[in-house]
């Protein structure tokens, strides 16, 4: 009797213990890998879509991970301290957040980021991302100009090595605007034509009246999307048309007087004049770019990374074919609106210095490379050297050296930027469904939006 | 005394024996409870958590998109579940004692909804309701009937995501329903036969009494699931318009993970266990009365 008991309080201890035994063998699993650290050495990078193939979307299984995949394999290969494994990983934009803040929170983040520096601006000033100072080096610094080391310094520090920019414009399809009757307004194929507000509220009526419905079926003039924050810079531009200064110098927003609800007062006309899509309070700008490349919108945002894709897309019969050619978003001023993303590498601050290090090894080997930073010209390249070497065949990087007195800082380096974005697309919504009145709704921007920044400037460790 | 050594010695050998179950019980239910509540008591960066008190609660309380959030999650709870009930009810009724072979096909056909992941079946639906390239505002301007934005009208939106959830959520209801009705003896309805009752009768009289167990179970499920709404919401309308069909768990998705306000989200998550709780009781104190 005693055995018995004795034997079935042993195998129910045994039970308990191997429960207990397989929580012990998986913690001291991982204290192994950090302790191993210094053989082997794992590296997850990951990035949002950017441009496809390593150097060119012409290349043969061309995809948004094939540049980094090439370079992961060259660096594992020529990096002599560890051995290391990279591994690639492109996440979709607008899951990017939700990503990064489930991981950072489980810490466990990425070690290298590659995104539009606008996007990740807030991960430095919650503490998630390493300076990077000490790998740009006096040659780096000489060959990318100041701008765009001020666009990814936050406080004394530089956060993000800055690859290529991605200015921000129209696209619109040529044969659209033949088919209208506005031969006059189309710009040269290497131009980033310039419209006055008048003119383009021309076009777009005139697009509306005399597009041929037999060959354009279910087609609108002009692309306009609120349904998240995806192109929302887009939408930032078209609140500036009137000549609003958006941010005060104190970061804060200003958006709240006669020039911003002119602009959204703008929007809204055009919205509701038909010059549109249809629903644009519940369509993304996915769907907006899907239709333009559909040749169901004449007019689309872009940017040049986007204007490479498609027409890569349509050399490869992915998408239909036509004659795409870019415009500046037009302001009542006359000068163009113009912005561009900076696009760059963050180390972020995985509490490995291993790991941190071989991480800063790996984003100064992609961003300085000779060979690697040719990938720059999909975008517009960031160093005088690369634009040098490719100006001849890319002759649009003239085009985009000449809006650059035109640019504007659409973050205004405000703390709390990716918060401020989920404030404004609920607003525009209201003003397209005609819950709020353009003054209403430029009111609520300013207040809720000045809101997020006073409390994301509490929290920065770049204020403290 | 002996005996008292011997009756604790059994019942270390019981506990031991449930140990295991406790000690999963303990590290993934009742601690995430605890720490969802300690959490919604402070305000969490990358780096620091600083303890707040019910700030966060005063914020969500003072925070006009957590009303209407909570105002959306209630029309849906009451909405889908009514709808869920008196369809499932109304199809159990009509077929449960037909050809088993038609009763097969019923349930087969209103569970395959079921089967299909939610995220596919938002995305055809999105697919068929995008104002700018979906199916049917293309087919009404085709046929220049009015075309109506159903995900971008304040009206419509959420009727709209009333009847998808409801149209993929029923077949669980029908299913249950069926086999609770085929289980109500056979005896009560040739008695019903014999004395002339009505089919509406029979309905009535004997088995939506025989079947009120089942209802309560559909109902209080059916409360817990569309509390926690979220995947339509996110595929298909991202709470928008003006965030008209935003419900608690987006609201809770959004804060913890979009705006990393992990401190508020967890306040959210604690009005939304408790009430939960309260609308269990019921179903336990009707599994309890059983027993």
């Amino acid at each position: 009797m005693f055995k018995k008991r004795f034997l079935t309080m042993g195998l129910a201890t045994g039970l308990v213990l191997s429960a207990l035994a397989g929580c012990a063998e998986k913690e001291s699993g991982n204290s192994d890998v950090d302790s191993d650290s210094g053989k082997e050495v794992e590296l997850r990078v990951w990035l949002t879509p950017q441009w496809k193939g390593v150097l060119d979307g012409s290349e043969e299984g061309a995809d948004y991970d094939s540049f980094f995949k090439h370079a992961a394999e060259r660096f594992e290969k020529e990096y002599k301290d560890h051995n290391v494994n990279v591994n690639v990983e492109v996440v979709a934009g607008d899951q990017r957040d939700e990503l990064l803040n489930v991981n950072l929170n489980g810490g466990t983040p990425p070690d290298v980021f590659f995104e539009s520096v606008f996007a990740m601006g807030d991960y430095a000033h919650r503490g998630a991302l390493v300076p990077i100072n000490d790998i740009v080096d006096d040659a780096a610094k000489n060959d990318i100009a100041q701008n765009y080391w001020d666009n990814v310094t936050f406080g004394d520090d530089v956060y993000f090595y800055p690859f290529s920019q991605n200015p921000g414009t129209f696209a619109y399809n040529a044969e659209m605007f033949e088919a209208a009757g506005l031969e006059k307004y189309i710009g040269g194929e290497e131009e980033i034509k310039t419209w006055t507000l008048a003119e383009y509220e021309e076009i777009l009526k005139a697009l509306k009246e005399n597009l041929p419905k037999e060959k354009y079926s279910n087609a609108y003039p002009m692309g306009l999307f609120a349904l998240n924050n995806q192109g929302d810079t887009w939408n930032l531009a078209y609140l500036r048309m009137f000549g609003n200064q958006f941010f005060d110098k104190d970061g804060q927003l200003v958006i709240n007087d006669e020039n911003g609800a002119k602009a959204a007062s703008w929007m809204k006309k055009i919205y509701d004049a038909g010059y549109t899509n249809p629903g644009a309070e519940s369509v993304s700008s996915n769907d907006v770019n899907a239709m333009f490349q559909n040749q169901q919108l004449a007019i689309s945002f872009t940017n040049a990374i986007l204007f490479n894709n498609a027409k890569a897309d349509m050399e490869s019969g992915k998408a239909p074919k036509f004659d795409i050619r870019l415009a500046n978003i037009p302001s009542e001023s006359g000068d163009p609106l113009s912005f561009t993303y900076v696009t760059g590498a963050a180390v972020f601050d995985t509490k490995d210095e291993t790991r941190i290090q071989v991480s800063k090894d790996f984003v100064k080997f992609m961003s300085t490379d000779p060979e690697l930073v040719k990938a720059s010209k999909n975008g517009v390249p960031v160093r005088n050297s690369v634009v040098e070497e490719f100006s001849a065949e890319n002759p649009f990087f003239a085009a985009y050296a000449a809006n650059a007195p035109y640019v504007f800082n659409f973050t205004g380096n405000v703390p709390g930027y990716s918060q401020l974005r989920q404030v404004l697309y609920p607003e525009l919504q209201a003003l397209y469904t005609g819950a709020k009145t353009a003054e209403e709704t430029v009111e609520g921007y300013q207040t809720k939006g000045n809101q997020v920044i006073e409390e994301a400037k509490a929290n920065s460790v770049i204020y403290k | 005394m002996k005996i008292i050594k011997e009756s604790n010695k059994e019942n270390l050998t019981g506990y031991l024996f449930v140990a295991p179950q406790i000690l999963l019980f303990l590290i993934f239910l009742v601690y995430p409870i605890i720490e969802g509540i300690r959490l919604s008591l402070f305000q969490i960066n990358y780096q620091d958590e600083v303890f707040v008190g019910l700030d966060n609660y005063r914020k969500l309380f003072s925070d006009p998109v957590f009303i209407q959030s909570t105002i959306n999650t209630v029309i849906f709870v009451v909405f889908i579940v009514a709808l869920t009930v008196v369809f499932a009810m109304f199809v159990s009724a009509a077929v449960f004692d037909k050809n088993a072979k038609y009763v097969s096909f019923i349930r087969g056909a209103y569970y395959i909804p079921v089967m299909v992941s939610m995220v596919v079946m938002s995305m055809i639906w999105s697919f068929l309701l995008n104002p700018a390239n979906g199916l049917i505002p293309f087919v009404a301007r085709e046929l220049e009937v009015v075309s109506v934005n159903f995900l971008g009208d304040t009206r419509l939106v959420l009727p709209v995501i009333i009847f998808v959830t409801f149209a993929t959520n029923v077949g669980q209801a029908i299913i249950l329903y069926i086999a609770s009705m085929i289980g109500v003896p056979k005896e009560l309805f040739e008695a019903a036969e014999v004395d002339g009752a009505s089919r509406m009768k029979v309905i009535f009289k004997i088995i939506i009494p025989m079947v009120k167990p089942t209802t309560l179970y559909i109902i209080i499920m059916n409360i817990i699931a569309v509390l926690k709404i979220f995947v339509v919401i996110q595929l298909l309308t991202g709470g928008g318009p003006n965030n008209a069909s935003t419900t608690l768990m987006y609201y809770l998705y959004n804060n913890a993970f979009k705006y990393n306000q992990l401190g508020i989200a967890s306040a959210v998550g604690v009005i939304m266990f408790l009430i939960t709780l309260v609308l269990s009781i019921p179903q336990l104190r009707a599994m309890f009365k059983k027993d």
